[in-house]
């Protein structure tokens, strides 16, 4: 979403900005010129007579209308979910702020679980309140390797300064076949 | 000799200080990434007209307002007769309109296209000489020595900010068994701390982010 922000915002302001100047050409040259049958640049006398013809109930007007909402709902979206995913840490001094991304907390705890004895394999998603892992037990691991995995990240999660602890979120799957 | 100002010099003195750091630590957040914030509100309220345009448009089209009402033409009589009653007014507020348009529009593209600052950090400066070092020099020098930290396999610094309340980014690529605690610490006593001494400068609000280098991964046969 950031990207695609950064790739729409000066394009919308270029079409803002050469809306305004088509405005302004043509009031003034409408002005100046009054007698003038066609526009400078757009013609909107032809556009005029449709617009006098056409009435708000025929068929088109509503679909564009709901187009023209739809677009503004997306850029609304575009514009409320471009920000930036970060989990903010507790810096060593008040000038000093540290964050790292939900990747990477993803990363750590991953490493962490699958160096657990009797983890085949694990998947990990994080993020700022909550961390999910769904780990892989070999089929001979006992039932208590739910708690083993939870206090492993557990453990993980205190040694780094969070400034907020996620929750933890542990489903382990019994994978089959030989070890 | 005591001052009757004495018992409230260091309240003021304590609530400067946490007004200062307060300060630092809002610049030592700005400076974690560019702020997108500008084209963010732009995009929302943008969308916002068009959304609310084009969903008054539908329901006046679907006779929600009045089935009378939308058997109107688009371009409606009454409104053009108005209009002609005070061409000059419109008018004017129509160039108006179109002059703000380019004004917002412009601002906004510039705004967006603008590369980052990288400032200079201006060590002193008097009206015949001043002693500035270059924002590369600055980087390159904190990227050196956080790069020496123990767990930190790569390190990258750079300026950020305005010119005259610059800050610093640093991104640090940790090892998977680096130990966070201990290179945060390292990175304030050591590094910034040394920043801070050798190039004389009180206050330089930090951003750090972390990122975990891809180290080569292990057999997955072994």
């Amino acid at each position: 979403m950031r990207v695609l922000l950064r790739v729409l915002a000066p394009l919308l302001g270029i079409a803002l900005a050469a809306l305004g100047v088509l405005v302004v050409l043509e009031v003034v040259a409408a002005w100046v010129q009054p007698g003038r049958a066609r526009g400078l640049l757009v013609p909107w006398p032809d556009w005029r007579r449709t617009l006098e013809t056409v009435t708000w109930a025929q068929p088109p007007v509503a679909g564009i209308a709901i187009g023209v909402a739809v677009a503004g709902l997306l850029l609304m979206l575009v514009g409320l979910l471009a920000r930036r995913p970060e989990i903010p840490l507790t810096g060593p001094a008040p000038g000093i702020t540290v964050t790292t991304s939900p990747r990477v907390l993803a990363r750590f705890v991953g490493r962490r679980v699958r160096g657990t004895d009797d983890i085949a394999g694990a998947s990990v998603t994080a993020s700022r309140r909550r961390v999910t892992v769904t780990a892989q037990a070999w089929n001979d691991a006992g039932p208590e390797l739910r708690d083993t995995v939870r206090a492993r990240v557990d453990e993980l999660l205190d040694d780094l300064p969070l400034r907020t602890k996620p929750r933890v979120i542990v489903t382990v799957q019994e994978r089959r076949g030989p070890r | 000799m005591t001052t009757p100002t004495t018992p409230t010099t260091p309240t003021t003195d304590g609530t400067g200080r946490e007004a200062g750091s307060k300060a630092l630590g809002r610049q030592a957040r700005a400076a974690l990434a560019r702020s997108t914030a500008g084209d963010r509100w732009l995009a929302i309220l943008l969308g916002l007209v068009l959304f609310a345009a084009g969903a008054l448009v539908a329901l006046l089209s679907y006779g929600v307002f009045g089935t009378g009402r939308a058997s109107r033409p688009l371009l409606d009589p009454m409104i053009v007769d108005a209009l002609r009653a005070a061409p000059d007014l419109f008018r004017g507020i129509a160039v108006a309109v179109g002059v703000l348009l380019v004004i917002v529009g412009l601002a906004w593209a510039a705004h967006s296209v603008r590369p980052e600052a990288r400032p200079d950090l201006v060590l002193r400066s008097d009206p015949d000489t001043a002693i500035v070092v270059s924002s590369n020099a600055a980087a390159e020098a904190l990227s050196g020595q956080a790069t020496a930290i123990p767990g930190v396999l790569r390190a990258r610094a750079r300026m950020v900010g305005a010119d005259d309340a610059p800050a610093v980014r640093v991104t640090l690529w940790l090892a998977d068994d680096a130990d966070v605690r201990e290179v945060l610490a390292r990175l304030d006593d050591e590094v910034l701390a040394t920043a801070r001494t050798s190039l004389g400068i009180g206050r330089l609000p930090v951003a750090v982010r972390l990122e975990l280098d891809h180290s080569p991964t292990a057999p997955r046969v072994s």
